[in-house]
């Protein structure tokens, strides 16, 4: 894996959500249902329509489940998909970062039991197995 | 390959840092289109960066938390989250070749009378030392030489058709918390309801992991005290004779029970003389090897087969022992249980991830 600069990701935080303790308990402590992390990998200069990611994801407030964006770069609509999809976490490496880098960032900080991963690129044309990741448990 | 059943690949991965990549790797590279499966990794608790590095390469990363629960429970956890119809399963030291996993789907689409299919482990395993080399040949001399009546579903590589595992079960995760004959089990239970099993002599897999003599004898150990306590010996051997455990004692057997006449003779010859009866049976024993010998000579020589002949023999040796005690607690104790702990959150039906392992039907 490339380091290079990876020092200076950064992640934009976000309203504390009343169940993100959960995230930080130990892993070993029971729950009755798996939690669910949901990683977009957006690639450097990808831009993907806010709205487009949106209607992909799970509902607002979905419960147990987490969505990390993770993005190569600073997208030039950062501020606009952040509005639209509020309860995502977003992840920002340095441009250059490769696709797979960003897929083990963004892995460290999902606090998910079930983590599904997507690749930004093919959000508007999923296959079949990308569209059924998004069928939450 | 549109036309081809959907497939969902299950790599269960524990503390697997150092072979995964390869693993997941030498699927990607397969030559099936990336979006034609689904790839999915199931981590079971482990200590390293396992979970990480199947995060770069997945579609989906499963973690299990707490303590391992063995390879078939974290087999199953993919299975429950697969959407596939063919459902394949790759361990995560195994290397799949390029057209592994597309004849594997081409052969359960072109005949719907095979329910499940399977690789054979092949002459170049990944880890170089001596051990790893004559561990994996003896894997392959007992696939190779049972070809037509191997009813093991090697869980190393094979793809079964989802509908078919769902009705067998899946893998026995309560009777197997160590990962060892559940691929067996499931063999002889999927052939025991009418399903066909097909081994393709031609597709192979490389193993990656490393072992040493120690390894080899604590997992021959393990498996065969699993196969005489648990699933019996008489009704396993006879639909999976391809199993290592049989391979080391189809030659072993008849060598004690010559080596047991022998010392019957013995005790009526005067004067007997301990090293002459003991050169006699270990002979009768280096005689009915000879197969697995032959093997080892033809593919690597024959400064490895003499090399092997030591080792084969601890090997056998442990076995023996191990299947002797597992026919005993077989008898005096009963089948092999789980712990206290999770019997009681089974009783009770305890909600909670991960879950509580099944039951299994025969449990």
């Amino acid at each position: 894996m490339s380091r290079a600069g990876l020092d200076d990701v950064r992640y934009e935080d976000l309203p504390v959500k009343a169940d993100d303790r959960i995230a930080t308990a130990p892993v070993s402590q029971r729950r009755p249902t798996p939690r669910t992390s949901l990683i977009v990998v957006l690639p450097d200069n990808h831009v993907v329509s806010p709205d487009r990611l949106a209607e992909r994801l799970p509902p607002e407030g979905a419960e147990n489940v987490d969505i990390i964006v993770a993005c190569a770069g600073q997208p030039v609509n950062l501020a606009d998909l952040q509005r639209r999809v509020r309860d995502a976490q977003f992840l920002l490496a340095p441009a250059g970062t490769s696709t797979e880098d960003l897929r083990e960032l963004a892995m460290k900080q999902a606090p998910g039991d079930i983590v599904s991963l997507l690749n930004g690129v093919t959000l508007q044309t999923a296959s079949w197995s990308e569209r059924e990741s998004l069928n939450f448990r | 390959m549109s036309s081809h059943p959907s497939l969902s690949i299950v790599v269960p991965a524990r503390n697997a840092a150092d072979t995964l990549v390869y693993a997941l790797c030498a699927i990607l590279a397969t030559r099936l289109p990336r979006n034609a499966y689904e790839l999915i990794v199931v981590d079971d608790a482990s200590d390293d960066a396992t979970a990480t590095i199947a995060a770069r390469h997945a579609d989906k990363v499963v973690r299990l938390s707490g303590r391992s629960m063995g390879a078939a429970y974290a087999r199953n956890r993919g299975v429950d989250l697969s959407r596939g119809e063919i459902v394949a399963f790759v361990d995560a030291d195994v290397v799949v070749r390029p057209d592994t996993l597309p004849r594997m789907v081409a052969m359960l689409a072109e005949h719907p009378n095979v329910d499940a299919v399977s690789a054979l482990h092949d002459a170049k395993p990944g880890a170089r030392n001596f051990v790893s080399q004559y561990w994996n040949l003896l894997l392959r001399f007992g696939e190779q030489r049972h070809l037509r009546d191997n009813a093991q579903f090697p869980s190393g590589c094979g793809a079964v058709r989802r509908s078919v595992l769902l009705a067998a079960g899946m893998f026995d995760e309560w009777r197997f918390p160590i990962a060892s004959l559940e691929g067996v089990e499931l063999g002889q239970r999927l052939q025991g309801s009418g399903r066909r099993l097909a081994v393709i002599p031609e597709l192979e897999i490389s193993r990656l992991k490393r072992w040493n003599l120690r390894a080899v004898c604590a997992e021959v150990w393990h498996r065969s005290t699993l196969l005489s306590r648990s699933l019996g010996y008489q009704r396993t051997r006879a639909s999976t004779p391809g199993e290592v455990v049989f391979t080391l004692s189809r030659s072993l057997i008849p060598g004690i029970g010559i080596l047991g006449s022998l010392t019957l003779v013995a005790a009526f010859i005067p004067e007997p003389r301990v090293a002459f009866k003991g050169g006699v049976a270990l002979t009768v024993l280096l005689l009915t090897n000879l197969p697995v010998y032959r093997f080892y000579l033809r593919t690597r020589g024959i400064g490895f087969a003499i090399a092997a002949v030591p080792v084969h023999l601890v090997v056998q040796a442990v076995s023996a022992v191990a299947l002797c005690i597992g026919w005993v607690l077989r008898d005096a104790v009963g089948d092999r249980l789980r712990d206290a702990t999770t019997q009681a959150y089974s009783e009770v039906g305890l909600e909670k991830w991960p879950p509580v392992p099944r039951r299994s039907v025969q449990s």
